[in-house]
């Protein structure tokens, strides 16, 4: 299992690429893995303003419906269209091709966990 | 909670890194390192898959009055089997819902075999005991001494055939032969729940692990119940909890043609004449999604906009997309947009036929 060290992480098992003031939003190696085969995912729409833990997005195994929740606020600029024909893309490749949604961030976020307290969290 | 059963092969699943969940008490692998789309494939695809269903039960019926106790407490018409065929049927109440679906072997005159769904065990022994009180019958639960394997696709009998000494070829589609496997005694029938050809194998405990390793070292993939219900639900059979329950009758569940009102009297008999007289209370219908969305569970079920009903059985399928059994109110049965209310959202929905992929089953 891969836990990059560039990310912040989230206790629901969301990832977090700052760049600036834009984020790209996707679920862990761990997430992944956990939910097995993904066969779905709903994307939110374009423009969606989005606080701190609400549900923007679902990913669907072949057994289970997870909600997705946003580690940062603000609004939602771009979605990855590619999952939408290429789900699997989240199980082979979560941190890259597996992306999910880019937010512009404007203030506030869940707690986030770096690469290290991430790892700690899920040896617990 | 109470300790989880576990199958002959509980190590077996370990060693194979299967994930062990809870099911009808048993703890079973859901799937394997591989992943369930990818044991989906291999049932689907022209391989074979073996499973474990060990946690279903068998009861023997032997005793000069067999038939006539199968006649009363099944639906299926049991005179009509001859030695060495299996009948799918049920078990009803007085009130003509659903017991458990079972399916039954006939051995000879005087000897048949029936295999039970896992959860309903109990409760069917209790049954069938009750009722074979007034008939020269034995009833046995034999499900604590019978490994079940199955063992499904294009691949199967080849996989088969070098561990027995029958021709495969001469067990037909709903037949089975009573063989040696591992040296012990077998029954192989020509059945299964997958919409592939394929055979299900009940062997004592004893002969489990030779069998299963056998099976895999020629090939075999084994399977988890995610696929299993996967393979399943693409066949739109119904399933003891999800399609029929003790809430619904044969006539809800379409499952008259199992149900035999022209044979003597047998119990829910009155019920069912009575329901299929006032008409089903639901209709259970397939149906397949038109926009993008997977039919779950208990989804609610709209008809031009107005709740109906909801999910049974949904799953997404990798050959035809949002796929579902669902029950409806009986009004609406025969036309209306009909769409499936997912996180708040219709998605529309087109009635469909089953199976929602081709069956292979070699008839």
């Amino acid at each position: 299992m891969t836990i990059p060290t560039d990310l912040k992480y989230t206790r629901e098992h969301e990832w977090v690429r700052q760049e600036g003031d834009t984020a790209t939003l996707g679920i862990s190696d761990h997430a992944q893995e956990a939910l097995g085969d993904i066969v779905f995912v709903e994307l939110p729409e374009i423009g969606r303003v989005v606080a701190p833990g609400d549900a923007f997005a679902v990913v669907e195994s072949v057994k289970a419906v997870s909600d997705i929740y946003a580690p940062v606020g603000g609004e939602i600029i771009e979605v990855n269209a590619e999952l939408e024909s290429t789900p699997e893309k989240v199980n082979t490749d979560p941190y890259g091709a597996g992306w999910i949604a880019k937010v512009k961030t404007s203030g506030g976020s869940v707690e986030l966990l770096d690469e290290a307290e991430y790892t700690t969290f899920l040896e617990e | 909670m109470t300790e989880l059963a576990r199958t002959p092969l509980f190590d077996a699943h370990i060693e194979l890194g299967g994930k062990m969940v809870p099911f009808a008490g048993f703890a079973m692998p859901i799937q394997y390192p591989d992943g369930a789309l990818t044991e989906y494939n291999a049932v689907r695809q022209g391989h074979a898959g073996l499973f474990d269903i060990s946690h279903m039960g068998q009861v023997r019926v032997s005793g000069d009055e067999a038939l006539a106790f199968l006649q009363y407490a099944t639906t299926n018409d049991v005179s009509k089997l001859s030695d060495g065929q299996v009948q799918y049927s049920a078990l009803l109440n007085e009130r003509g819902s659903f017991i458990d679906d079972i399916t039954t072997y006939k051995i000879n005159d005087t000897e048949y075999y029936l295999c039970i769904n896992a959860a309903n065990r109990h409760k069917d022994v209790a049954h069938l005991l009750a009722v074979a009180a007034a008939f020269d019958v034995r009833v046995a639960d034999e499900s604590d001494d019978t490994t079940l394997l199955a063992l499904q696709g294009a691949t199967a009998q080849r996989t088969l055939q070098p561990l027995v000494d029958t021709d495969l070829d001469d067990i037909g589609y709903y037949r089975f032969a009573e063989v040696k496997l591992s040296g012990m005694p077998a029954i192989i029938s020509r059945t299964g729940y997958t919409g592939e050809d394929g055979f299900e194998l009940y062997l004592p405990n004893q002969a489990a692990l030779d069998v299963w390793q056998q099976l895999l070292a020629g090939g075999a993939v084994p399977i988890g119940l995610a696929a299993r219900d996967m393979l399943r639900t693409e066949m739109g059979y119904a399933l003891y909890g999800h399609e029929i329950s003790d809430t619904v009758t044969p006539v809800e569940a379409s499952l008259m043609w199992i149900t035999k009102l022209d044979k003597d009297d047998f119990i829910g008999k009155e019920a069912v004449a009575e329901r299929k007289e006032l008409g089903p209370q639901k209709k259970l219908i397939a149906l397949k999604l038109t926009e993008r969305g997977i039919p779950r569970e208990h989804y609610p079920v709209l008809v031009n906009g107005e709740a109906s009903g909801e999910v049974t059985s949904g799953m997404h399928s990798p050959m035809a997309g949002g796929v579902a059994l669902a029950y409806i109110k009986p009004e609406h049965a025969a036309k209306g947009s009909l769409a499936v209310e997912i996180r708040g959202k219709p998605v529309a929905a087109e009635r469909t036929g089953t199976p929602f992929v081709r069956s292979n089953v070699r008839k």
